[in-house]
């Protein structure tokens, strides 16, 4: 009689074992999903997109792989947590890599903006100094009108750099800008160039 | 004892078939969750994305996520129940259509982007022929600063958009040509019109031209022609043309002078009346003309009483050919300006009473709308 008992106990211990084996990881899924969180609060999605689309996909393999566990009968999260663990730490350094990459698109922009402000007064300056002829007063007129524009969006972007908002835009701006003074350089230096001969 | 150990073992096994028995049902009685299918729609998703379909069909690539989330949740509300009565067909049901919406977008972001890449490159062709043509034929109009600054403001963003199109930024890029269009069409159009409207004044002009060259011709004498739209000042002698000088007018240059301080220099026929140097002009030299002249006082009455200006409005005057010029702009406040060495020859040579004549252009709107 008592050994019958203890065959039933055994049993239904090996049974409730067999399907109650390991427990959803739940801490992981919340520090992994604060770890990505925390990676958009340096936005990672603006200076690192691939990176951080990377994470959440990563984070949407891990919550197929814990549903597919709660599905079986004999359930086991270990693979589940070593990944979450590995994406809490992926998501750590993208933040890091993050502020790092913000940091040197920041210092790109600022340093564009100060060699693009340069650039429009050496510019300002060649047209001062520029030859006054019949035919080079209209193209100057319509000169000095891209100096303006120019000028204009060169403020557009300080202002935008100022708001810290998207140091991309900045660096964008600038780039045109660049790209505009520069021509008109050339132009204004061919012209001087051509009077000197 | 015996009867005792068999019927133990006889127990034992019983109990052990039973339960494997039971075990073998129940595990193929435990229904499979669609993986592979939610595998599928998961990676079909990450596919639309790194394709940009977020951007290019925003909708559809909502609606694939909608069914993702669907089936997942789906899924887990599944896993709660009683492992044998789980039912997982709503899971692979939401699970395809996710697959199958995401495919959709990513299809039609591949479209959508070649479609919108194309339309970028045509519209950055067309604008920087336009801004050619803007160019090419009102670089030598001086038209009025505001709108060569807002066709340099429709340059620089077009150069915007050429960079977000090197980078694969479409919609960017096209929010951009779009901005630039705006500037660079409305520049060119309204420059366009307003020159075409300046223009109805030609043939008038023309007559003026004629009639001053031939006055110059009759009496043997000098008679100047001053055209606005080339920016120069021609001496006649004897119906001939003898010297071209630069000249420079009003900020308001493009019209005739309608009231005083409207910074236009006038347009007619008029005659030098004092010719004024050493230290009475602060122009180097100046030759005063007979503006405003009968034609200007009536024009200036009609416009008064047709209320087209303010009824106190005054005529303005004090208008002379003067030099400093040179200075490579539309500056004066309605006066033409010449540089100082031909306003000496201009002063050398005429007199009191010599014909001055103010016009747009000699040249016709078809020469100058073709650059020439």
């Amino acid at each position: 009689m008592k050994n019958r008992f203890f065959l039933v106990i055994a049993t239904v211990a090996a049974v409730a074992l067999m399907t109650s084996c390991g427990k959803v990881p739940q801490a992981g899924i919340d520090a992994a999903n604060a770890a990505i969180d925390s990676a958009k609060v340096v936005e990672a999605d603006i200076y690192l997109p691939g990176d951080f689309t990377a994470l959440n996909d990563s984070m949407t393999v891990i919550m197929q792989d814990i549903e597919a566990q709660k599905s079986k009968l004999f359930k086991s999260y270990k693979t589940a947590s070593a990944k979450l663990e590995a994406l809490k730490a992926q998501a750590g350094t993208v933040a890091t890599s993050a502020v790092a990459k913000k940091a040197e698109v920041k210092a790109e922009a600022e340093a564009g903006l100060v060699s693009v402000k340069a650039l429009l007064d050496e510019v300002k300056g060649l047209i001062a100094k520029a030859p006054r002829g019949k035919d080079a007063k209209a193209v100057l007129e319509q000169m000095k009108g891209e100096v303006d524009a120019a000028e204009a969006t060169i403020t557009e972007a300080q202002t935008l750099f100022d708001a810290g908002t998207n140091y991309m835009q900045v660096a964008d701006k600038i780039t045109a800008t660049t790209k505009q003074l520069n021509d008109l350089k050339a132009e204004l230096e061919e012209v001087m160039a051509k009077v000197k001969r | 004892m015996k009867r005792s150990v068999v019927k133990k073992v006889f127990l034992l096994v019983f109990v052990f078939v039973i339960l494997a028995g039971l075990a073998w049902l129940f595990v193929n009685l435990v229904p499979d969750p669609p993986v592979k299918e939610l595998e599928e729609a998961r990676i079909a998703i990450a596919d639309a994305r790194s394709k940009n379909s977020v951007i290019y069909s925003a909708k559809l690539f909502k609606e694939a996520r909608s069914f993702y989330d669907s089936a997942m949740i789906s899924w887990k509300t599944e896993n709660r129940r009683f492992i044998l009565f789980r039912d997982y067909e709503r899971v692979r049901k939401f699970s395809l259509l996710a697959s199958k919406k995401a495919a959709e977008a990513t299809k039609r972001t591949i479209a959508k982007e070649k479609d919108m890449k194309e339309s970028l490159k045509r519209d950055i062709d067309r604008l920087n022929s336009e801004l050619k043509a803007f160019e090419k034929i009102f670089t030598s109009v001086p038209l009025p600063m505001e709108m060569k600054k807002k066709n340099a403001r429709g340059k620089l963003l077009l150069k915007e958009a050429e960079i977000a199109y090197d980078k694969g930024q479409y919609v960017s890029g096209n929010v951009k040509v779009s901005e630039a269009n705006d500037y660079i069409t409305d520049s060119y159009e309204v420059a366009r019109e307003k020159l075409t409207n300046y223009y109805r004044n030609f043939s008038r002009w023309q007559e003026w031209t004629r009639a001053t060259i031939n006055e110059s011709k009759a009496n043997n004498s000098y008679a100047i022609v001053v055209e606005k739209i080339p920016g120069v000042c021609h001496l006649y002698y004897n119906g001939v043309k003898k010297y071209t000088f630069e000249a420079e007018f009003g900020k308001n240059w493009m019209g005739d002078k309608v009231s005083k301080g409207d910074g236009a220099t006038p347009e007619g026929r008029y005659r030098v009346t004092k010719k004024l140097q050493n230290g009475s002009t602060k122009y180097h030299k100046a030759l005063m003309i007979n503006y405003p002249n009968e034609q200007d006082l009536e024009e200036f009455r009609q416009r008064v009483s047709s209320g087209s200006i303010p009824s106190n409005s005054k005529i303005g005057g004090l208008i002379e050919i003067h030099g400093d010029g040179g200075k490579g702009g539309n500056w004066t406040e309605g006066c033409v300006a010449l540089r100082n060495p031909d306003m000496d020859t201009l002063f050398r040579l005429v007199s009191n009473g010599t014909p001055v004549t103010i016009i747009g252009s000699t040249i016709t709107l078809t020469q100058v709308m073709a650059g020439e």
